[in-house]
């Protein structure tokens, strides 16, 4: 059975959950940028985390969310957990 | 070219709360505005800028930092070539006169079309500004905002009402952990909004969990068109006077 990878799987909820002036980021999203440098908001920003905290069943502390404003060390960080 | 002669200034006075002036920048798209607050730009923010893969974003920063050292400047009775910006190791900008921290507070934040800069002679402050929006899934963030007083009180309530009170308090907790000054490290639900606010007063004074030292000032600044609360660390006069 075919299982999505991390970036795959965080690619979706990111096209699913985060926009910029009403369009999507889409999931062809730079993940090297920062949330923040891509425009989207400090609420989005809380909300994307609590979706990725239920989607991978994780916890992310408060020191932990500095992580959430670049996608790729957030998906080092998801796959750090999941070892 | 000083910043203030400019004819069209897209930033206007908003408030004056204890010594600390608001100004609200008007952030619609205006491709002239854009152009004269991008020759403001020092080579540092010109590579910010151009790091903003969006055009949305892009105007946002550009129109909000021109505003910001239009207004810096006319404080500080200085040039715009003498105005540089530093971060602290949280990430909170400062500003610098010549190399040297100069003696202002500032900070900004913008939502869609509406920006405000607060600042002050000195002391920690903090401003957020939000567009409501009536298709945000506020259920979903209550629990990882509000302490269990308001989430009580968010429960009680209705419709726009709900939406308005949900954004207030959002608006005066980004603000207060703007003021603070270190990102992430405070905990939103354990920030309780005094009551009085809760229950309609537009100003307020708390202590911080993590810092029950220092008393902070907070202001409701909502409008019509956009949530905004400011966070400004009280003096003692300030605070005997209230």
């Amino acid at each position: 059975m075919y299982m999505a990878s991390t970036e795959e799987r965080v690619r979706s909820l990111v096209a699913d959950n985060l926009e910029v002036d009403g369009k999507s980021l889409g999931s062809s999203v730079d993940l090297e940028a920062s949330l923040v440098d891509l425009g989207v908001s400090s609420m989005d920003i809380v909300s994307f985390g609590k979706v990725v905290a239920q989607e991978f069943n994780v916890t992310f502390t408060r020191e932990h969310c500095p992580t959430l404003n670049n996608l790729r060390e957030l998906i080092e960080f998801l796959d750090s957990q999941a070892a | 070219m000083s910043l203030n002669s400019h004819a069209e200034r897209w930033w206007t006075p908003f408030k004056t709360i204890n010594s600390v002036d608001v100004i609200h920048v008007d952030l619609l798209p205006s491709a002239k505005g854009e152009t004269a607050a991008i020759a403001w730009l020092d080579a540092q923010e010109q590579a910010r800028r151009r790091r903003f893969p969006y055009a949305g974003p892009r105007r946002r920063f550009s129109l909000c930092r021109a505003a910001l050292r239009a207004v810096i400047c006319d404080q500080l009775q200085c040039k715009n070539e003498q105005l540089t910006f530093a971060l602290t190791q949280h990430g909170k900008p400062f500003a610098l006169l010549d190399g040297e921290p100069a003696a202002i507070s500032f900070n900004v934040s913008h939502s869609g079309k509406h920006g405000l800069v607060a600042l002050a002679p000195k002391g920690r402050l903090g401003v957020d500004v939000e567009e409501r929006d009536s298709r945000r899934n506020l259920e979903f963030l209550v629990d990882t905002v509000l302490s269990k007083r308001e989430q009580a009180e968010f429960a009680s309530t209705q419709g726009a009402d709900r939406l308005h009170f949900f954004y207030k308090l959002w608006t005066i907790k980004e603000a207060l952990i703007k003021a603070h000054g270190k990102g992430f490290s405070l905990d939103a639900t354990r920030i309780e909004t005094p009551l009085a606010m809760i229950q309609g007063m537009r100003g307020g004074v708390l202590q911080l969990p993590q810092m029950p030292a220092v008393t902070w000032h907070i202001e409701d600044l909502g409008t019509k068109w956009f949530a905004a609360a400011l966070a400004s660390e009280a003096r003692a006069s300030a605070i005997l006077k209230d």
